[in-house]
Formats: C-alpha cells, sequence, structure tokens
C-alpha cells in the first residue's frame, strides 16, 4: 500500500465491524489507541517513519484479521535526463536520475525517435538508469527526441531532451597521462596520453586535445590546444617547480571537450645537489639570484594570448626570451 | 587498375586526401558562419527544423562505414555538384531580392559557391587518380546535375529553403572529411590506400 508524505491514511480492519474490538500493531508492535476510530486506524500527516508492516488482530482470539505493508512515499517530480556519444560514430547513451528520491519503487520508460522513426534503447545491467543506441544514420541534419517517463504508485513525470547527432558527441578524457622531466633540461616537461579506450576508430575521426599546467604555487592554467598527436614538451616550466598537467580530448570536427583527465605531476629536471657539496654555498648563492630573476611572471606573460605558432604547438616567445637570457648567465 | 594501387598512386591518393580534408574544413567552418548570418538575416533560427528540402542530396546515409571507396566519391561528387547548382539559385535570389542591400551575405554565398566548385574538382580529380574518370553531369540525371527545375516560390519558402541547403552542405563538409580520411588509410592487405578499383 503507498501512500504520499502528508496524507491521512486510514486503514479498516478486513471484513471486522467498525464496533469490533481488534488490536493494531506495526512491525509487531502495538499501536496506541488514540490512533483507532472504532476499528480503523486513522494515521494523520504520514511520514516516512511510518513505513512498515501494519496488521489488525481480532480482540480476544488474536486472530489476524488485515495486513499490509506501507510504504510512504512521493510521486517522481521530473527527472534530469542526459545524452551522449563517447563512442562516436557507433551509437550514444542517455543516462537520468531523479533530482529527489521517491522512497518507493519506480519505473523508467525511455522512447527515441528520430525523425519518424522509434529507435530501440537497450538498456544496461550495469548501472540500470542507462540505456545506448545505436546510430542507424549518420549526418543526418533530422534531430534526435529522447522522452523519459518515471512512473511509481503515486504518479508520473517525463522530460524530453531534443538533439542534433554532432551536438551530444563528448570523448572520455584521455588515458594513461605521463608527465616526465627532460634530462639536462631543467624547463621541460614531456607529456603523453592516449586516446580514451572508448572512441573506437581515432584514424577516421581523430581527436585533438586541449593539455593544461601550471605549477602548484600559481592558480593560473596554461593551455596548449594540439590538433595532432598524444604528446607535447612543456618548455617554459619554471626550474624545480612541481607541475600539475591534465588533457582533455575532443573531435577534430564536431561535439564538444570531455572532461579533464586525471591530474599528473612532475617536476621538471635539476641538477643534483651532491654534485655540488664543495660549492654548496656557492650554487646556492648563484640559485636564488637566478630563482629572483626567474621568480614567477603573471600569467600575462605566457598566456594564451601570448602564444605565437602555427600548427600543432603554440610557444610562448617571452618564456622563451626569459630562457635564452637564463641559458647565457650560465655560460 | 594496377595504376591505382602503385606506390606513387598512394602517395598522390594520401595527398589529395589530406588537401580535401583541410578543404572540406575550411569549407565547413565557412558554411557554418554562413548559415548563422543568413538565418539572422532572413529572421530565421538556424536550429530550427527544417523538412528535408527538395533536389538537396541528404548527408545522411546508412552503413557509411560500410561504404566502398568508389560508393564514397560519387556520393561525394554528386552532392557537391548539386550543391554548386543550389548555391548558385541562392545567389541569384538573394541578387533579385536585395541587390546590392546586402552585399556581404552575397559575397559570403559567392565564396562558399566558389569552395563548393573546388572540392566538386577536388573530388574528380581524386576518381581520375583512380583511373575510373568522373562521371560526366548528364550521366548523373537531371535532378542533380541541374538542380531542381525553377519554380516560382514564395519568399519565405525561398528563405526555407536556403536554410535547408545551407544546414546540409554544413553536415556534407563534415561528412566528406571523414569520407576522406577512409580514403586515406592504408588498406591492410597491399599496405596502400584502399583501391577505389574496388566494385560497391
Amino acid at each position: 500500500q503507498y501512500e504520499r508524505v502528508g496524507a491521512d491514511v486510514t486503514m479498516k480492519c478486513g471484513s471486522m465491524d467498525w464496533d469490533a474490538a481488534v488490536t493494531w500493531t506495526v512491525n509487531g508492535t502495538d499501536i496506541n489507541e488514540s490512533h483507532l476510530n472504532g476499528s480503523y486506524l486513522i494515521l494523520k500527516n504520514v511520514d516516512l517513519m511510518q513505513s512498515g508492516q501494519y496488521s489488525c488482530y481480532e480482540g480476544s482470539s488474536w486472530h489476524l484479521k488485515y495486513q499490509t505493508y506501507l510504504r510512504v512515499g512521493t510521486p517522481p517530480k521530473e527527472p534530469v535526463l542526459m545524452c551522449r556519444s563517447n563512442n562516436y560514430p557507433k551509437g550514444f547513451y542517455c543516462s537520468w536520475h531523479l533530482p529527489t528520491p521517491t522512497y518507493i519503487p519506480n519505473s523508467f520508460n525511455i522512447s527515441v525517435i528520430h525523425g519518424t522513426k522509434e529507435m530501440v534503447c537497450e538498456k544496461d545491467a550495469v548501472p540500470k538508469n542507462r540505456c545506448h543506441i545505436r546510430y542507424l544514420q549518420l549526418f543526418s541534419t533530422v534531430k534526435y527526441k529522447v522522452t523519459l517517463t518515471v512512473t511509481n504508485a503515486l504518479g508520473k513525470n517525463f522530460t524530453t531532451l531534443t538533439f542534433d547527432e554532432f551536438a551530444i558527441v563528448k570523448p572520455d578524457p584521455p588515458e594513461s597521462v605521463v608527465a616526465k622531466p627532460v634530462p639536462n633540461n631543467p624547463r621541460r616537461l614531456e607529456v603523453s596520453w592516449q586516446n580514451p579506450s572508448s572512441w573506437p576508430d581515432p584514424e577516421s575521426f581523430p581527436l585533438k586535445f586541449f593539455l593544461r599546467y601550471r605549477p602548484l604555487i600559481l592558480d593560473q592554467w596554461q593551455h596548449v590546444e594540439l590538433s595532432d598527436g598524444t604528446s607535447h614538451t612543456i618548455t617554459d616550466a619554471y626550474a624545480g617547480k612541481e607541475y600539475i598537467i591534465q588533457v582533455a580530448a575532443k573531435d577534430n570536427d564536431i561535439g564538444t571537450w570531455s572532461d579533464w583527465s586525471v591530474a599528473v605531476h612532475a617536476t621538471p629536471w635539476t641538477e643534483e645537489p651532491k654534485h655540488l657539496t664543495t660549492e654548496a654555498q656557492i650554487t646556492e648563492t648563484t640559485s636564488a639570484s637566478t630563482s629572483s630573476f626567474m621568480a614567477p611572471p603573471t600569467t600575462k606573460i605566457c598566456d594564451k594570448g601570448a602564444m605565437v605558432g602555427s600548427g600543432a604547438v603554440a610557444v610562448c616567445w617571452t618564456a622563451g626570451l626569459v630562457v635564452a637570457a637564463y641559458s647565457v648567465l650560465f655560460i | 587498375m594496377a595504376g591505382a594501387d602503385s606506390p606513387s598512386a598512394a602517395l598522390q591518393r594520401r595527398d589529395l586526401c589530406a588537401r580535401g580534408i583541410r578543404l572540406a574544413g575550411k569549407m565547413r567552418a565557412d558554411v557554418v558562419n554562413l548559415l548563422d548570418a543568413y538565418a539572422e538575416r532572413q529572421g530565421l533560427d538556424a536550429s530550427a527544423s527544417v523538412a528535408a528540402v527538395e533536389g538537396v542530396p541528404p548527408a545522411a546515409v546508412e552503413r557509411w562505414d560500410e561504404q566502398t571507396a568508389t560508393q564514397r566519391l560519387l556520393e561525394n561528387l554528386a552532392a557537391y555538384r548539386a550543391f554548386r547548382a543550389l548555391l548558385a539559385q541562392m545567389l541569384e535570389e538573394h541578387r533579385e531580392q536585395l541587390g546590392e542591400a546586402d552585399a556581404a551575405l552575397g559575397r559570403a554565398l559567392a565564396a562558399v559557391l566558389l569552395q563548393v566548385s573546388a572540392f566538386a574538382y577536388h573530388l574528380e580529380e581524386l576518381l581520375r587518380l583512380e583511373s575510373r574518370g568522373a562521371p560526366g553531369e548528364e550521366d548523373e540525371g537531371e535532378e542533380e546535375a541541374d538542380g531542381p527545375p525553377p519554380q516560382p516560390r514564395g519568399l519565405f519558402e525561398q528563405k526555407l529553403r536556403g536554410l535547408g541547403v545551407l544546414r546540409e552542405l554544413a553536415q556534407w563538409a563534415v561528412r566528406s572529411a571523414r569520407d576522406l580520411r577512409q580514403l586515406a588509410k592504408p588498406s591492410p592487405a597491399s599496405g596502400s590506400a584502399p583501391s577505389l578499383a574496388e566494385s560497391p
């Protein structure tokens, strides 16, 4: 028996007369007679805590006359629906959830229409709130219309999503991101990654990438967009500073950027301190002066607007000049 | 057809495909910009659903991954020849309606028409490379070679039609890039690009 939160519930003890002597229990515990109107059980303004097994027994014989499991819940609110293609051009999936729980079982029905054609959305075993569709056509201008209806014993609700084939294409983030220092290069970090394994045909549907990096001590990210390849060498890292690096992917032509990959950390190569033990103090002094020379510039020096270059790699000219000056200092 | 598989032909094919992909990318970007400008100028919603327009070759295709190289090239060529006629018609209508009043839109239309023509020629080159030769436009039938027969159309219908043409062209530009990437793939058997001598 399902009832809405806040409802008033009246339970009749089976076929017993109103004036019969009865005992009501909930989950095996006697219910106070103040809740009775004759042999009827009255529950006012029910809440979730009042869900349970309600039983009614005849007064003296304790014969069970009526039993029900009361479930208190709510009708469903408008569900939240999302559709995405992370394996273009194979197909797309839709997933959904309710913004607030109903506390009672819900069933979901999804319909996908492309033009006049109804398509089958095959439900995934895990997770349960997801189904996937195979594209029957590619490069269609006809929109897809997905309607999700959620129903429970207390009501129903629905939502509809309409979209183009291209608009929902969003790859998974790049995988296996690795960042390594470059020996004898205190300002370089080599970053490599792999296409997301869910992207079925990177040769015909190549991805482009967006790399962002910053030293942990700064908040502002540097960005580099790469139209091909799955590696990049950062050449303007601050010596000795630990960096955090992430990569995102996007189909070369359509759709939106993936989420950022898992972050990786790396620190550019620095000279081994033990090689310079006898001159440690001199080295430290020199390092201190170069640190002040190399004091982190503002990101205006090396932000996207200052990036110059064509093709796959952007170059920060100002950082290049700093590196050149730094090199001269050590000749 | 042995020449189609020679190493130099394979290199030429790859080069033509690479250039074609760049052309298609540029064309798509320009068509998308034109689509937005056109919709705004004509007081239309660029994202509104438009029914299939007669005479406009749909980019939508089933079993795209199963198409042979020849099918891809021939379908692309037929489409761009049709678009060439459709855009020429749009340009003519634009000049008749607005004259010099919206020269920028007219220039953008003309620029896209030029790119479509260039791309059609590029496809013909690819077909010629495979010794297949491009089919004559008269072989493609009246509808595709000459575009739809001119009929008197209301102004609103013309505007919607124009939107449909540009939208479908934008889809084709994406499809063409994908088709050319498929063509540029080395064939697993011969180690060279897939032979266009395959029968459909």
